[in-house]
């Protein structure tokens, strides 16, 4: 694993927060995650890169879960301290030109938006449109970054959102071209039930794409 | 793969002039190629370390350990065991032996390295094989997959790929020594060459230059692989396997689950849809080929509905063989997080039903054989007295009577009389030389 600085934490809600890294050449698709250890050795945990291809700094986005060995420690992180990265890896990779439909729908759970973030930092004027599942509005995460009209909010325990209920219930009543291509990233249970939901639309499998968190 | 990584130990040891012995006891010196994908073979490792240790009280033994392991077992050993290293190092193993009790304990690059570097020095270690006639080449160390059941990109590191021109010196020697059996060995080995970027040949064309050595030195033999991924398995390979005799006819091509939502979860990167168009291939281009799998049954959060939609592409592809697992979390791994949620009960239920629909299929296919002539691989003694047993081309299980024992390691054609589900049954019917070609070929399983 190789060393890398802290730059800064950002906290975004009092469990989430962007950890900001020195890049050191790490050389990375966007989609791709790498592995975070904070002694080098045990305890690694994977993250999606949050920053995009050309960000001459590394990002990862982490929500702090509870009794979780990892993610709690990172949260007490401080600018100048230094934490082993490995990688990136994975396939969930994204480069728009090899898609002959340019059309994506990018569905994320909570912290499931980091890749996404990383997209759209990386390849502007994509059509695309975001469906981002959370409990609360404010864990908008990064959604400043996306264009104006192209992110729906779905909250599940406020109505802050554009969107009250969870994803899958936004999902139930939209019409989906069926060569989009489909983005899904969260935890398991979000992500079979809206490919239960694409497939029944006659989204072919081949066009749905996943990164399965827990 | 520890196999193939234990015959370059037994060597480099033989170089430095130890003697193996059967007898733990009597040994002066004891390793342990070890391997933390199962949390079962780690704890047997504590075992045997402990019963050692003890053993120092009263006698000068050395132990040391390497293989496949998690950085955190890793750790704990460095106290246990005299010598540690990483598998690259191996050619060092004989010079940390001896300077083990002047700088004692002797651990070499503590820690995994994930690149891999200098894995060259250990693939250039000459084996000594342990088969005079079957042996497994490396072609690959590591794994970029990260399938979520599975630590093997943190115990070996990421995917490296051994020069093509010593992986093809190594097979053109064990030919010439008459070798029968070689199986390539790697965790991915169809992404071979993929980390060279361009500077090296794919698999495909590995595969041919093999297959061209093979038509170069009119020698019988067969060559296997094993375990390709389903992602970076192409048309290409299987028309190389269809045109090279030296090819076996034999395809091992893992599924771990027939359900797409479990795939996602495993993180396999492959769909059914994908697998199914690989089946397909195989046996139109190849017909003759047989087919054999890994599944897992009872991953976190398998339903009934998903394990059904497993047992239902077992009964589609009609495997030949499936070495069908039940799911335990492994350390290191992703998924080792999760719940462990299906009850042993149930997977051991899943477990017999897949095994009961492999079953069905093999039946009438074995039975199919009744009366047909294949060439076996004799590989030893059976457990039926007077009988000895090997394996066809496609690696179906045959034994015949003979008080012969010579012919071990030998292709020799048997007439089969009876099949069982999961064994051919048959008479000895001609012996065929080394070294020769051009038999009436065994065109059968
Ligand atoms: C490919 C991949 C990419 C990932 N990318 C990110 C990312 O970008 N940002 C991020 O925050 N996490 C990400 N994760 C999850 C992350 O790796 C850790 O699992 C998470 O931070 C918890 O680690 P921990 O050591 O604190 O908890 P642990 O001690 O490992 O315990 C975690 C327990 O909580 C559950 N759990 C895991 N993650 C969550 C979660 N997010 N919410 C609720 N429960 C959870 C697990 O099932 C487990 O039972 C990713 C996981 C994978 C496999």
């Amino acid at each position: 694993m190789e060393k890398h600085k802290v730059i800064e934490l950002r906290h975004l809600t009092d469990s989430s927060f962007v950890v900001r890294m020195e890049r050191n050449g790490l050389e990375f698709q966007t989609g791709q995650f790498i592995s975070v250890s904070l002694n080098g050795k045990v305890d690694r945990r994977e993250y999606s890169v949050y920053s995009g291809e050309k960000d001459d700094y590394l990002e990862v986005l982490v929500r702090e879960v509870e009794r979780g060995k990892v993610s709690g420690r990172l949260k007490n992180l401080k600018a100048e301290d230094d934490i082993y990265v490995d990688g990136p890896f994975g396939f969930f990779k994204f480069s728009p030109q090899t898609f002959s439909s340019k059309k994506f729908l990018f569905i994320a759970t909570g912290t499931g938006i980091s890749p996404f973030h990383s997209f759209v930092r990386t390849h502007r004027g994509l059509d695309y449109q975001l469906i981002h599942g959370v409990r609360y509005a404010c864990e908008a995460y990064g959604h400043s970054d996306f264009e104006t009209g192209k992110t729906i909010l779905c909250t599940s325990g406020d109505d802050g959102g554009n969107f009250s209920g969870r994803v899958t219930d936004y999902l139930y009543s939209q019409r989906i071209d069926h060569d989009t291509n489909c983005f899904l990233c969260g935890n398991s249970e979000m992500i079979y039930e809206v490919f239960d939901m694409l497939t029944a639309k006659g989204i072919p499998v081949s066009n749905i794409y996943s990164e399965v968190y827990f | 793969m520890n196999l193939s990584d234990g015959e370059r130990v037994i060597s480099v040891l033989n170089e430095a002039g130890y003697e193996w012995t059967d007898n733990e006891e009597e040994a002066g010196l004891i390793g342990i190629l070890a391997c933390s994908v199962r949390q079962k073979a780690i704890d047997k490792v504590y075992s045997r370390i402990y019963k050692w240790n003890k053993w120092k009280n009263h006698k000068n033994l050395v132990t040391f350990i390497s293989g496949c392991l998690l950085p955190d077992d890793h750790e704990k050993f460095l106290k246990l065991f005299d010598v540690t290293f990483q598998m690259k190092d191996l050619p060092k193993l004989p010079e940390m032996i001896s300077r083990y009790g002047v700088t004692t304990p002797v651990h070499l690059n503590v820690g995994i390295d994930p690149h891999n570097e200098n894995i060259e020095e250990f693939w250039n270690v000459k084996p000594n094989y342990q088969s005079g006639f079957e042996a497994f080449i490396p072609i690959q160390n590591g794994c970029d997959k990260f399938c979520s059941f599975c630590a093997v990109p943190y115990t070996r590191g990421r995917e490296v790929s051994r020069p093509s021109k010593d992986i093809i010196s190594e097979t053109a020697l064990l030919i010439a020594q008459g070798y029968k059996s070689i199986t390539l060995l790697g965790q991915n080995v169809n992404s071979y060459g993929l980390d060279k970027k361009g500077e090296e040949i794919s698999f495909p064309q590995l595969l041919r230059e093999i297959g061209e050595l093979g038509k170069r030195m009119k020698r019988e033999f067969w060559v296997y692989f094993t375990s390709p991924h389903p992602r970076d398995m192409s048309d290409e390979v299987i028309e190389a396997i269809a045109e090279y005799p030296a090819l076996a006819k034999q395809v091992h091509l893992p599924m771990q689950s027939g359900d797409d939502k479990v795939l996602m979860r495993m993180n396999r990167k492959h769909n059914m849809e994908k697998y199914r168009n690989i089946v397909e291939s195989i046996r139109r281009i190849i017909p003759q080929a047989t087919l054999f799998t890994d599944i897992i049954v009872g991953f976190t959060g398998e339903t009934e509905e998903q394990f059904e939609n497993t047992r239902k592409a077992m009964e589609e592809f009609r495997f030949n063989m499936s070495y069908t697992a039940i799911y335990s979390p492994r350390p290191g791994a992703t998924s080792h997080r999760w719940a462990d949620d299906v009850p042993l009960e149930e997977k051991k239920k899943r477990l017999h039903i897949l095994t009961e629909e492999l079953r069905k299929h093999n039946r009438p296919y074995n039975k199919n054989l009744v009366g047909k002539t294949v060439r076996v691989l004799v590989r030893g003694s059976d457990r039926k007295e007077g009988y000895l047993s090997g394996h066809t081309e496609g690696k179906l299980i045959v034994r015949f009577a003979t008080d012969d024992e010579k012919i071990t390691g030998q292709f020799v054609d048997v007439k089969i009389t009876s099949a069982s589900d999961f064994s051919l049954e048959g008479e000895l019917m001609e012996q065929v030389e080394a070294g020769s070609v051009g038999f009436k070929a065994a065109t059968h399983g």
